[in-house]
């Protein structure tokens, strides 16, 4: 199976044969494996040189390579010919989903409202902070999702903006 | 504070609210108790609770620790009133430094500069006027407050309002009223501060400054001393005037009087914490001295054990707070399960972590995680330390604030220690890193198998371990 890997600024081009084999690039790598944590972590030689990959966290996937973090994506060949991946913004509308659990303390738009990239819409409370949530893009606040004063979960959609 | 209390050969006895059963506070303490259920309110704000406690397992005294109740006036003086020792201040000292316009009056009685300001404001109308007054850049703060909990910052008077709103919300969760008021804020100062220990005897010493101008939203992320800015005529005259409101307040114990340090070297004063500083390992680190163990002897009516021509500091050290927050997606906070966790050691490290493998973050608290703290003979072998220390360990299950702490170890600006408190703000998550080519090979490895194991552990986990096998067997040969 091939994949496209990127990490960070880079893009490699990974080849996984069903003999356990790399290649990368379409070059043969001599690595020896070893998972030192189950789905989580990897010691990984190459010619000698000793490296450690670690999955810090799934959803963005991000990796931490010998104590350099990287944002990272892995898309197989059949993703790419279904045509990549999907994002979260769609025919002008975007969401605005909590990015941790909380209480959502206020909500400063009400449906309708216009309002501008960036500017605060809700206030959310986790680990004792308020912290300002601000419109992911310009448009008329479509829909409220959620109700000032309820706890909410991580990734709970608050409000849709449509872009017009 | 258990260590210490194990190196004086005292026994420690933890309170837990429902979520921290699992906490390593816990298993460290020779006994622990439930105190309540998550939310703050109903367990480590608990006076009456953690007092009722205190007695029921036979303590003698109770150390505060920082944050919660550690600066809470009515907390020392019941647990005085239970009969048990409150390492720490006195209430009356606390009340007197702990209202923050009042600590204000007794610096400049004490003749301390402050920066201009006011009392207590009524409303956001009255802030308005005082803003109009003082001018702006103005900060809001919390009257009953410390720590930089509940502060912002005002640029503009269309701000205000919101800022208001968030200041007196922040105040009330955290300090339990919602007073506060406002002071100039003074341009690109360093946040400078200086510990204190005062004894019953009449004895204060200062120990030294810390610079924690590396925060956000004045949260601090790094402090270090010395302070790359202060010199040894400014840390005598931080010293003294951190002294002489320790005396004009009669002041008992450990604390920490903060100032703010412009670039010609002028200081106002800011506040005085009434307790000990998260970061107070990094001034142990360079004084050889035990700063819990030293609360315990004060608290306990012994004389301090050195006088200010004892206090030797030698070389320089860093702290590193390791926090729940995700420096790539602005600081967000984010609780979740740990699911690896690998600690730094070797030559010149120190880490106070409370973390564990299976060891679910709570969102209900301060989002610290862990304090890495780096000695060296000086500032540049602190830095290569730290810096060291920080690309060996390793956190995995949920962001933390690695990536920001070892970039800023890598910093031009800090390496040059010319940085100030808009530091955190000037930096932008590089999300460019130096890779090696065998890193990059590795890392697209280990990014490939991650990958596997998600697909093949829902479709076929037999295939997992033949293909495993394989491709271990054939890496060997």
């Amino acid at each position: 199976m091939r994949y496209v890997v990127t990490l960070g600024d880079r893009r490699l081009e990974v080849d996984l044969g069903s003999d356990g084999r790399f290649t990368l690039d379409d070059r043969a790598v001599a690595a020896d494996v070893r998972e030192v944590v189950r789905a989580r972590q990897w010691s990984i030689t190459i010619e000698g040189a000793s490296h450690e990959v670690t999955v810090v966290t799934h959803d963005p996937l991000r990796l931490d390579v010998d104590g350099i973090d990287l944002q990272t994506s892995v898309v197989d060949e059949r993703a790419l010919r279904a045509g990549g991946t999907t994002g979260r913004v769609s025919g002008g509308r975007t969401e605005l989903r909590a990015p941790m659990p909380g209480l959502l303390k206020a909500l400063h738009v009400k449906e309708g409202d216009l309002v501008e990239a960036d500017a605060p819409v809700a206030t959310l409370e986790a680990m004792k902070m308020e912290n300002e949530l601000r419109a992911p893009g310009a448009g008329r606040v479509a829909r409220i999702a959620a109700s000032a004063g309820t706890k909410v979960e991580g990734g709970a959609l608050l409000l849709v903006i449509a872009s017009d | 504070m258990i260590r210490s209390c194990h190196d004086l050969g005292l026994r420690a006895v933890a309170v837990y609210s429902d979520i921290d059963r699992d906490a390593l506070h816990v298993r460290a303490a020779d006994a622990a108790y439930p105190i309540g259920p998550a939310a703050p309110r109903e367990s480590y704000l608990n006076a009456a609770g953690l007092i009722e406690v205190a007695k029921r397992s036979g303590c003698d005294a109770v150390h505060p620790g920082y944050g919660f109740l550690s600066e809470n006036a009515d907390f020392a003086q019941a647990v005085g009133e239970a009969g048990l020792v409150f390492v720490g201040p006195p209430a009356s000292v606390q009340r007197a430094l702990g209202e923050k316009t009042a600590a204000r009056q007794l610096a400049r009685e004490a003749g301390v500069p402050v920066a201009e300001g006011t009392e207590r404001l009524r409303d956001v109308s009255a802030a308005k006027d005082a803003a109009r007054r003082i001018g702006y850049p103005v900060l809001l703060k919390p009257a009953a407050g410390g720590g930089g909990k509940g502060m912002r910052s005002v640029t503009r008077e269309e701000d205000l309002a919101a800022a208001w709103r968030a200041s007196t919300g922040e105040a009330m969760t955290a300090f339990g009223q919602p007073a506060v008021y406002l002071e100039r804020e003074i341009a690109n100062p360093r946040h400078v501060e200086m510990q204190i220990l005062a004894d019953g005897h009449g004895r204060v010493v200062w120990l030294g400054e810390r610079d924690c101008s590396i925060q956000r939203r004045h949260q601090k992320l790094v402090e270090e001393t010395p302070g790359p800015a202060v010199d040894d005529p400014l840390r005598a005259r931080l010293g003294d005037a951190a002294v002489r409101i320790a005396r004009a307040a009669g002041y008992l114990n450990a604390g920490t009087v903060e100032f703010l340090v412009d670039p010609s070297g002028a200081f106002w004063f800011l506040e005085v914490n009434t307790r000990l500083q998260v970061e107070h390992p990094i001034t142990e680190a360079v004084t050889g001295l035990d700063l819990v163990g030293l609360q315990l002897r004060i608290a306990s009516g012994e004389p301090l054990p050195l006088a200010q021509q004892d206090v030797v500091r030698r070389g320089a050290a860093i702290e590193c707070r390791i926090t729940a927050e995700d420096p790539t997606n602005g600081f967000l906070p984010a609780g979740g399960e740990i699911a690896l966790v690998r600690e730094p050691a070797g030559p010149g490290i120190r880490v106070d972590s409370a973390l564990f493998v299976g060891m679910t973050v709570p969102t209900e608290y301060d989002p610290l995680l862990a304090k890495v703290i780096a000695y060296g003979r000086d500032r540049p072998e602190a830095i290569v330390r730290m810096r060291r220390a920080l690309a060996e360990m390793r956190v995995a299950g949920i962001p933390t604030s690695l990536p920001f702490h070892r970039s800023v170890m890598s910093d031009q600006t800090f390496a040059s220690g010319r940085y100030d408190t808009g530091f955190v703000s000037r930096w932008k998550p590089r999300l460019v890193a130096e890779l090696s080519d065998g890193a990059a090979v590795a890392g697209a490895l280990g990014a490939v198998l991650f990958a596997r194991s998600q697909t093949i552990r829902m479709t076929s986990p037999p295939f997992d371990s033949a293909w495993a096998r394989a491709g271990r067997e054939d890496a060997l040969r």
